[in-house]
């Protein structure tokens, strides 16, 4: 691993002006899964890496504010998959930490970390579409919400300012019954990168939305507004339509040595029909 | 006409850091050490504390062999950089024996002919120690489960968790 | 039965240091006044090096030496254990992408790697080859160099050698069917825990290296060739690997880290990552073509198997890997005419070495699976097909081999009942059963020295290495049994070439054989000397005294052993010594040359389920069956049959080199080379063992350790074809695969 010069601020502020003075040669570390790997096989040299975690605005905690579900930057995966008001209204999120990487990775990966890696494959990206996450982010002029669907751009861009950091995320409280879930296809049963993901929510009004990745540059949510999807009553060849409909941005790179795009986008619609008879099954079971 | 070795920023122009003292509470000794900022938890614990237990293979936090507790939690040393557990406390396979005595999974998984050529042992033992510290009684998905980031080529797999649903059985470590 | 003898459960020898993290690998050794070296690679497979800068390396704080080939003699040194091909760095031109150009060493690590990206090469790409047919195009660029194959008639092809067992008339066989299909076998790597590790040190006028090697004794050799040293100034110390599983048997950066270590007059090690190590060592990657002859009551006719295995850049002992492994490709059935063509095909890809199966998983994929075609063409149920024709004991399947020395019709059956086939299969699952066989060791020599100490307690030499095994608790336990010392009281010392004798290898699963052997002798000459001790001390005659178990049996009593030890060493105390030898000869005009110590000898029956929309196969029950002759520890013996069972599980689902269009590998290192988890088992993993005291080690032990690896692909296949109808011939089955076979038309019952 190349040197390199390692801050720990204290504060937020001591942060965001640290990332502002070191400027596009700093790199910001949380669970540093990621990170670590990328400064080893030297893919990143960075000047400076700034710990975030003992920064005291972003204590590890999850919080609830009224109807909001607050999720600190270095909250991670372990923590939030065993969070039980994740597990309860946020099932899809919950299902998603708890499959990324080993325990051990698992005990240091943060979220905020996992989607500021933009990765394609990200787990808890469509999970967060699904629930119409806001990223918050701080920089030089105060902080700032991103909606999570404005957040993503391609693989390892975000629309964050390179003088940001991410600070939470939060998630709104259902205001109406909702059951969701979380799959993913990957080479084995143990820890994997995946070759698709797909989250699924279905609320008591029949709307669906399904998040994916793993089948382009970024995550893609699509909502069904017409019911047709979450109606077990239709017809199987109109509910294929709806989905097809939903799953059409999908568009898996032929470079991948994890799966071909054919494959990929069969199993995008397999986790598809699977995923919504999941979350109606879990709906109806309340 | 390719060129290797052309396009290396000098470490030296680079302003590197020197080393920054950190504290660590290892195996129950308080440790005052002067880390490099680039070296990991697992570089300082082989290197400089000869605390070879902890194993290097993949780099990448996917094999497990380096595998160690931090505040209680198992974690990839590899993946960690040693200024970060500054002021934390780190239990390694050295650790897991009290006074000579093995413990009790430690003799499990001898009896069980769990450790084959024994190199994914040690972190194979500090993650069962910590699933078993948060989950007592594990199903056998769970042990399963809660092992999976620690690769045994050996394939011991059977063995081992044979010798942790062992252990948990007898409700005692 | 002694609870720590021959036939017990016992703990495993070094176990203690293995759960405590005392256990010294060689990457936990550090030397005084060590240096860090590094490797230097170019970004290609096949290159001609133009010029090699280390200038701006040496320029790094720390850095002591940087070498390249022109710092070697000349011609650069070449080894290898079939072929003196390997040099020690690459000269004038790389041939495989990993080969180092240079290598660095500094007083850090750090320094080490900062050197390394620092040397400077200019070179140029050349045309390559990095598969089967890409290597046979006549107009292939030569791997190989045609002058370092003076008479070889191969030398203007890329077929390093080409292998022929042959019985019977193929051609002129009349048989009531065919079947013929081509199956295709993974490049696929050992993936031990540990990567290799080495480190030399210069030591008056020699050199001492350890490193993770299995056999010292072979590298011992190799490196006092290649230094001018006679081999008492070699010393090869080789602390217990940590996994190996073949690709740890011969030399690969030891004469490069020893020529470092002289010139600089300092130690030098050199710890690999596992990416290096994925470019060092691999299995051959295989396409197999099986021509099946039947007669129509289900028996063979003939069968005729071509096997080109795809081996790298240098030979290693990949061509032994093909002619060793090719050669009992037709299984252990009674076969009247038999054609075996094994080619050993060169390529600019890593070198291909020993792997856990030595060339057999390859063609055993194809023959079994292509057994079960032909089962299928007849209309004859695979295993009564595999029963009708399987070799009776003594039966000279090969015919000039060493006959059937087991009763495997026992094997079958038990793996069969364990399997329930025959009984109805659940809905969407399906039964695949296969067999499996290897040659045990061709030759071999071992020597031991058993020391029985003043106080009864045991110390045996063994140049065997322990790397998982657990080699030093068989011993441990025969010494226990012969001697009569407690188990704790006996201690193995291994791994040091200037303390162990010779041992020739540790591989083929000869130790608990071979070693084995000559510890029993070591044990036994210590007996001899008991009975002459005690009929001198009691005056009576030696020829009515009887040692065994740890007791001296005089025609009007017993005595422990201890007891006569003590009065006949007398006052000055001292030790009685023992040296058991055990050599297995050449056969000269034998085509492996020399027929088999043993077969191993194992069944495999899987019952599946397949996922038809996702391809995804669950195992819902895996038996594996090995007949072991006698287990010496039952204990240890499932840990390897189990652990062989789960490792083939790997080539079989998951595990595969993919390489780009340059003969890079893409998946190099452990985030996308897949290998099998704690999750990934089969639901339930049953494995038996079959004891008739029928083999020719201690106490009618046969070796075991890679039976349960060979037959687990064409099982798994078989049960996910019953289960879903996918044929597939190319491995591994991953879920991609069988979902494509399932999707693709070709789907059959």
């Amino acid at each position: 691993m190349h040197a390199f010069v390692y801050e720990r601020p204290g504060t937020l502020a001591d942060a965001v002006a640290l990332l502002s003075r070191h400027g596009p040669d700093a790199r910001l570390l949380a669970g540093g899964t990621d990170l670590i790997i990328r400064l080893r096989d030297g893919s990143l040299r960075p000047r400076a890496v700034i710990d975030v975690k003992r920064v005291a605005e972003l204590e590890p905690g999850i919080g609830q504010d009224g109807r909001t579900l607050t999720i600190g930057a270095t909250a991670v995966m372990t923590d939030i998959a065993a969070d039980p008001r994740i597990r309860d209204h946020f099932a899809a999120l919950a299902e998603a930490a708890s499959v990324i990487g080993s325990v051990q990775i698992r005990n240091r990966a943060t979220l905020a970390g996992n989607i500021c890696n933009a990765s394609p494959a990200a787990d808890t990206a469509p999970a967060l579409l699904v629930y119409d996450a806001t990223v918050v982010a701080a920089g030089p002029s105060g902080a700032r919400r991103i909606p999570i669907d404005a957040f993503f751009v391609r693989s390892g861009h975000t629309t964050l300012d390179p003088r940001e950091v991410v600070t939470a995320i939060e998630l709104p409280l259902p205001t109406s019954r909702a059951a969701s879930v979380h799959l993913r296809r990957t080479r084995r049963r143990g820890h994997d990168l995946a070759s698709v993901t797909l989250s699924c929510l279905v609320d008591e009004h029949g709307v669906t939305r399904l998040a994916y990745g793993s089948v382009g540059p970024r995550p893609v949510l699509a909502v069904d507004e017409s019911g047709v999807l979450a109606d077990a009553r239709a017809s199987d060849a109109a509910r294929s339509a709806v989905l097809e409909g939903m799953l059409a941005a999908a568009s898996p790179s032929p470079r991948s040595m994890r799966a071909s795009p054919e494959y990929r986008l069969a199993m995008l619609r397999v986790l598809g029909m699977r995923a919504v008879a999941t979350a109606l099954t879990r709906l109806a079971e309340g | 006409m390719n060129v290797n070795g052309m396009d290396e920023v000098n470490e030296e122009a680079r302003g590197a850091q020197g080393a920054i003292p950190i504290r660590l509470a290892v195996n129950g000794r308080q440790r005052a050490l002067a880390v490099l900022p680039h070296h990991t938890l697992l570089d300082v614990l082989r290197d400089d504390l000869g605390l070879t237990g902890a194993k290097e293979c993949c780099l990448v936090g996917e094999c497990g062999a380096c595998t160690v507790l931090v505040d209680g939690r198992t974690v990839d040393a590899c993946l960690v950089l040693a200024v970060e557990a500054d002021g934390a406390e780190v239990l390694t396979v050295e650790g897991l024996a009290g006074h000579g005595r093995l413990s009790r999974l430690q003799e499990a998984f001898l009896e069980k002919g769990a450790a084959q050529c024994g190199f994914c042992i040690p972190g194979q033992l500090l993650s069962a120690q910590a699933l078993l510290d948060a989950n007592p009684h594990p199903t056998l998905p769970e042990v399963q489960e809660a092992m999976a980031g620690n690769l045994c080529r050996c394939a011991g797999y059977e063995q081992i968790t044979e010798a942790i649903l062992d252990v948990a059985a007898e409700g005692g470590r | 039965m002694r609870a720590d003898g021959v036939g017990a459960a016992a703990p495993r020898g070094g176990g203690h240091d293995r759960v405590t993290g005392r256990q010294a690998y060689v990457a936990d050794i550090h030397l005084p006044d060590e240096l860090h070296a590094k490797l230097v690679t170019l970004d290609c497979a096949r290159a001609r090096i133009r010029s090699v800068d280390v200038g701006p390396a040496l320029a790094v704080p720390g850095v002591r030496l940087a070498i390249t080939a022109a710092d070697l003699p000349q011609p650069v040194p070449r080894f290898g254990p079939q072929f003196e091909d390997r040099p020690v760095l690459a000269a004038g031109e790389t041939k495989y992408h990993g080969e180092p150009v240079a290598a660095v060493a500094a007083e850090t690590r750090d320094a080490a790697e900062a050197a390394a990206r620092l040397v400077r090469v200019e070179y140029e790409e050349l045309p390559a080859v990095f598969t089967i047919d890409g290597a046979l195009d006549p107009a292939a660029p030569l791997v190989q160099d045609a002058a370092l194959r003076p008479g070889d008639p191969l030398a203007g092809t890329n077929v390093l050698r080409e292998h022929r067992v042959a019985w019977g008339d193929v051609d002129a066989a009349p048989a009531d069917v065919v079947v013929e299909h081509v199956y295709t076998f993974p490049m696929v790597t050992q993936f031990a825990i540990e990567p290799h590790a080495f480190i030399a040190a210069p030591d008056e006028d020699g050199i001492v290296v350890w490193s993770t090697i299995q056999h010292p004794y072979w590298l011992q050799r190799v490196l006092a060739r290649l230094l001018g040293l006679p081999l008492s100034r070699v010393r090869v110390v080789a602390p217990d690997p940590g996994g190996a599983f073949g690709g740890k048997q011969h030399a690969k950066y030891e004469p490069l880290v020893a020529f470092m270590a002289l010139r600089a007059g300092r130690p030098v090690r050199l710890v690999l990552s596992l990416e290096e190590t994925f470019q060092a060592v691999r299995r051959a990657s295989a396409r197999v073509r099986v021509r099946t002859g039947m007669h129509a009551d289900g028996t063979f006719a003939f069968q005729d198997v071509a096997a080109d295995y795809l081996i790298g850049a240098y030979a290693d002992i990949a061509d032994r890997v093909v002619s060793k492994g090719s050669y009992p490709a037709c299984g252990p059935y009674r076969i009247p005419a038999a054609r075996v063509v094994g080619r050993s095909i060169l390529s600019h890809t890593p070198p291909s070495t020993a792997f856990r199966g030595f060339g057999n998983p390859q063609v055993n994929w194809a023959v079994e699976s292509n057994i079960d075609e032909a089962a299928r063409a007849l209309g004859i149920d695979a295993l009564e097909l595999r029963l009708r024709n399987l070799a009776r004991p003594g039966e000279a399947f090969i015919p000039f081999d060493t006959p059937a020395d087991g009763r495997w019709e026992e094997t079958v059956r038990a793996a069969a009942r364990a399997i329930g086939w025959g009984d109805p299969v659940p809905p969407g699952r399906g039964r695949g059963l296969a067999i499996g066989i290897k040659s045990g060791p061709t030759t071999g020599l071992s020597y031991a020295t058993v020391r029985l100490l003043a106080d009864g307690s045991v110390v045996v030499h063994a140049g065997t290495s322990d790397m998982g095994q657990g080699a030093r608790t068989i011993f441990a336990q025969i010494a226990a049994e012969e001697l009569g010392a407690p188990l704790d009281w006996v201690t193995v010392v291994m791994g040091d070439t200037a303390v162990v004798p010779y041992d020739a290898q540790t591989s083929a699963s000869r130790s608990s054989v071979l070693m084995g052997t000559a510890v029993l002798r070591a044990c036994r000459e210590i007996q001899g000397r008991l009975r002459a001790m005690a009929a001198r001390i009691e005056g009576i005659d030696e020829a009515s005294i009887v040692v065994e178990r740890g007791t001296v049996r005089l025609p009007d009593r017993e005595l422990p052993v201890l007891d006569v030890l003590r009065r006949g060493l007398g006052r000055l105390g001292g030790e009685l010594i023992g040296n058991g030898e055990m050599r297995k000869e050449e056969e000269p005009g034998h085509p492996l040359g020399g027929s088999a110590a043993f077969w191993e000898f194992n069944c495999t029956a899987v019952e599946a389920e397949v996922d038809a929309e996702t391809g995804d196969v669950t195992l819902v029950r895996h038996v594996t069956v090995s007949d072991v002759g006698r287990a010496i520890n039952p204990l240890q013996v499932r840990a390897q049959d189990e652990g062989a069972a789960i490792m083939g599980l790997g080539h079989t689902l998951m595990e595969q080199y993919i390489f780009d269009d340059g003969g890079r590998i893409r998946n190099l290192g452990a985030i996308d080379y897949r290998i099998p988890t704690s999750m990934d088992l089969p639901l339930e993993l049953h494995s038996e063992i079959v004891e008739n005291a029928d083999g020719p080690g201690p106490y009618g032990a046969k070796g075991m350790s890679e039976g349960a690896l060979l037959c687990v692909a064409p099982a798994v296949a078989a049960a996910v074809r019953h289960a879903s109808g996918a044929v597939i011939r190319d491995l591994p089955l991953s879920p991609e695969r069988v979902w494509h076979a399932l999707h693709s038309g070709e789907r059959q019952p």
